[in-house]
């Protein structure tokens, strides 16, 4: 029964009514049908509002929409159009540089809403038509920007990070008491944000190197900009553009991760740091502001009720003992721990083709989370590769979500097997950074028992 | 016409709560901001300063879920919706909204009411919050009545949503009944 109402959930998604009331309506009719046979227990249903207080005063989970408000102020303010223009004039001289401008634009500022097709949007609109208009072939020009559109989910400070953060804390604590733990470590959203890191720039660093390679080999796919087409970059500009984003941002990240402030003060700080950009940029109004103002209570609203959603469909899906389903179909599989690993990923890339990351990490994590690290895996291990396989699956044609809204912003004569050649490089990139994760675990797991102990 | 501006007139309740509530998403900047400072400076630290954030965060989602199903904000998987007629997408959404939506509404404000409202709940107990020097009364009492108004705003616009698909569904036989007719 547990099994059909998942199956039962994904089938009526497709239909395309908003995700959260879908959870956990589907679950409500799957809870009367169970009450009236008498396979469900009516109790299950009477926990929703400790859950939804449980939501309104979770603390880690009051960072997310400051940390919106910040994405926000600073995609309005358009730093990420200064940060590219910046970053294209500063290597102008050899070919492939806008390439690798989008690539760190990606990683600095792609994450403000936590929406996979809400920020490859954003950065195919940004930067694909300038990179056409500069000879880029379209195949290279799409698949970076898909790949660096993405990448700014997994790089922290990031919305979804917060969120798994949160999940797998939970997620962890569930699993030590099931084991009789009481006294193990705990994690937090900082532990993840430090755990990404190193991971997120490893990803950065192999883009990278795989676009100056390509540019050194055949660089009439990335040409440099002509005489006409460059421009100096003033000294002031520089400042501006670039300086004051790169600190807002290692301002946040870093105090978060010296533990001098929670995730919150720090989003909050971030947050009120952006407007003051904002300002200084002349961008900054009454309708600007109410526009941030507005647009930062629909995005929260829109995360806070798909969680809403899935924690009544994960109230449904216990009462019909789905989660003792999961554990034995998990723990009984023969190869023990790594193979319920690749199983639980496998699933989740698939389920990447039609799910965004915050519902994966609502609706999955919670379910197969205290299971997997019942068998023994690092948490925080665990985030990043959930991390950067869901990001995967939204590269992978042909359902990737980011393949799919770059189709719907690029130019008719970007064609859809340009977007598909694109990727696929980026695609092998990911793959070959999980490879190296799962056989040297520290490059995640180092940074946060150095920082945290 | 008279059903028209009705609508118009409902659709306004969502409308406006939104853009107030907006301006909570500032405050809470400015109380995280201030919280900070009178710690760090100051050397002043409240424990209902830091509860506050909280409150107007919770406050902040509650107001905005209807509001944002107004926008239709709310994410949908639209691999296949975004390609379908409008006919269609119409009776989805006037499905989804009596079978997935309105229960939803209706259980958890069923099951809140007590929480609430009850002859034990949060108004009855004039409930402060757990920490001392925490929220006084009435903060707790207010959010968790918001436990309440959330359903009620989500299922006032889930009506509205289900209104306009029957507008698009009728509007739509209109026009192929013309066409057969012609």
């Amino acid at each position: 029964m547990a099994l059909a109402l998942f199956v039962c959930v994904v089938i009526v998604l497709m239909a395309g009514f908003p995700v959260a009331l879908t959870l956990a309506g589907t679950s409500l009719v799957f809870a009367a049908i169970g009450l009236i046979t008498g396979q469900f227990d009516a109790a299950f249903l009477g926990s929703i509002p400790n859950r939804l207080y449980g939501i309104m005063t979770n603390d880690t989970l009051v960072a997310v929409p400051l940390f919106i408000f910040m994405g926000i102020t600073l995609e309005r303010a358009k730093i990420a159009e200064a940060l590219l223009d910046a970053l294209s004039r500063a290597f102008s001289r050899g070919s492939g540089g806008l390439g690798i401008a989008v690539v760190l634009v990606g990683m600095l500022l792609a994450a403000s809403t936590g929406i996979v097709g809400a920020t490859v949007v954003t950065m195919g609109l940004l930067s694909l038509p300038t990179m056409l208009k500069r000879g880029y072939a379209p195949s290279v020009a799409t698949g970076t920007i898909c790949a660096a559109g993405t990448l700014g989910q997994i790089i922290p400070p990031s919305i979804v990070l917060v969120l798994l953060g949160d999940v797998l804390s939970a997620a962890n604590q569930q699993a030590q008491i099931a084991s009789g733990n009481y006294s193990g470590k705990t994690i937090s959203v900082g532990d993840l944000f430090a755990g990404a890191l190193l991971p997120g720039l490893m990803l950065v660093g192999l883009y990278l190197a795989w676009l100056i390679w390509l540019a050194w080999r055949q660089p009439t796919l990335m040409p440099a900009p002509t005489e006409a087409q460059r421009a100096p970059l003033g000294a002031g500009q520089f400042i501006r553009a670039l300086l004051a984003p790169l600190v807002l941002i290692i301002m946040v990240l870093g105090s978060i991760l010296t533990g001098k402030a929670t995730p919150t003060e720090a989003a909050g700080v971030g947050a009120a740091g952006a407007l003051g950009l904002a300002a200084l940029r002349g961008s900054l109004n009454i309708a600007a502001l109410e526009d941030i103002m507005q647009r930062t209570v629909r995005v929260t609203s829109m995360v806070f009720l798909i969680l809403i959603g899935a924690s009544i469909f994960a109230l449904v899906f216990r009462g019909y003992d789905g989660d003792v389903a999961v554990h034995a179909l998990l723990a009984d599989l023969p190869g023990g721990m790594w193979s319920a690993f690749v199983v639980v990923m496998l699933v989740m890339f698939l389920l990447g083709f039609v799910l965004d990351f915050i519902e994966i990490t609502f609706v999955v994590v919670p379910i197969v989370g205290p299971v997997l690290l019942g068998l023994g895996i690092d948490p925080i291990w665990l985030g990043v590769m959930i991390a950067i396989n869901l990001q995967t699956s939204f590269l992978t044609p042909p359902f990737g979500f980011a393949l799919f809204y770059l189709r719907g912003v690029a130019p008719a004569s970007v064609t859809t097997g340009d977007l598909y050649r694109g990727v696929i490089p980026f695609i092998i990139i990911q793959l070959l950074a999980m490879l190296v994760l799962a056989l040297v675990p520290q490059i995640a797991t180092w940074l946060p028992s150095v920082i945290y102990g | 016409m008279t059903s028209t501006r009705r609508r118009s007139s409902l659709q306004r309740i969502n409308a406006g709560l939104g853009r107030a509530v907006a301006w909570l998403t500032l405050l809470m900047v400015i109380n995280v901001v201030a919280v900070i400072v009178a710690r760090d400076l100051f050397g002043f630290g409240r424990i209902w300063m830091q509860e506050l954030t909280t409150w107007l965060h919770a406050c902040i989602f509650l107001l905005g879920i209807g509001y944002t199903l107004q926008h239709n904000e709310h994410v949908r998987v639209d691999i296949f919706y975004q390609r379908m007629r409008a006919r269609t997408r119409a009776w989805i959404d006037l499905v989804g909204v009596l079978v997935l939506l309105l229960p939803v509404a209706g259980i958890v404000l069923w099951m809140s009411w007590d929480y609430v409202f009850g002859t034990r709940g949060s108004w009855a107990g004039f409930e402060t919050s757990s920490q001392a020097g925490g929220l006084p009364y009435p903060f707790p009492s207010i959010a968790k009545t918001l436990m309440l108004v959330m359903p009620a705003l989500l299922g006032l616009q889930g009506l509205l949503m289900a209104a306009d698909a029957v507008t698009t569904l009728r509007q739509d036989r209109q026009d192929s009944n013309t066409e057969h007719s012609e």
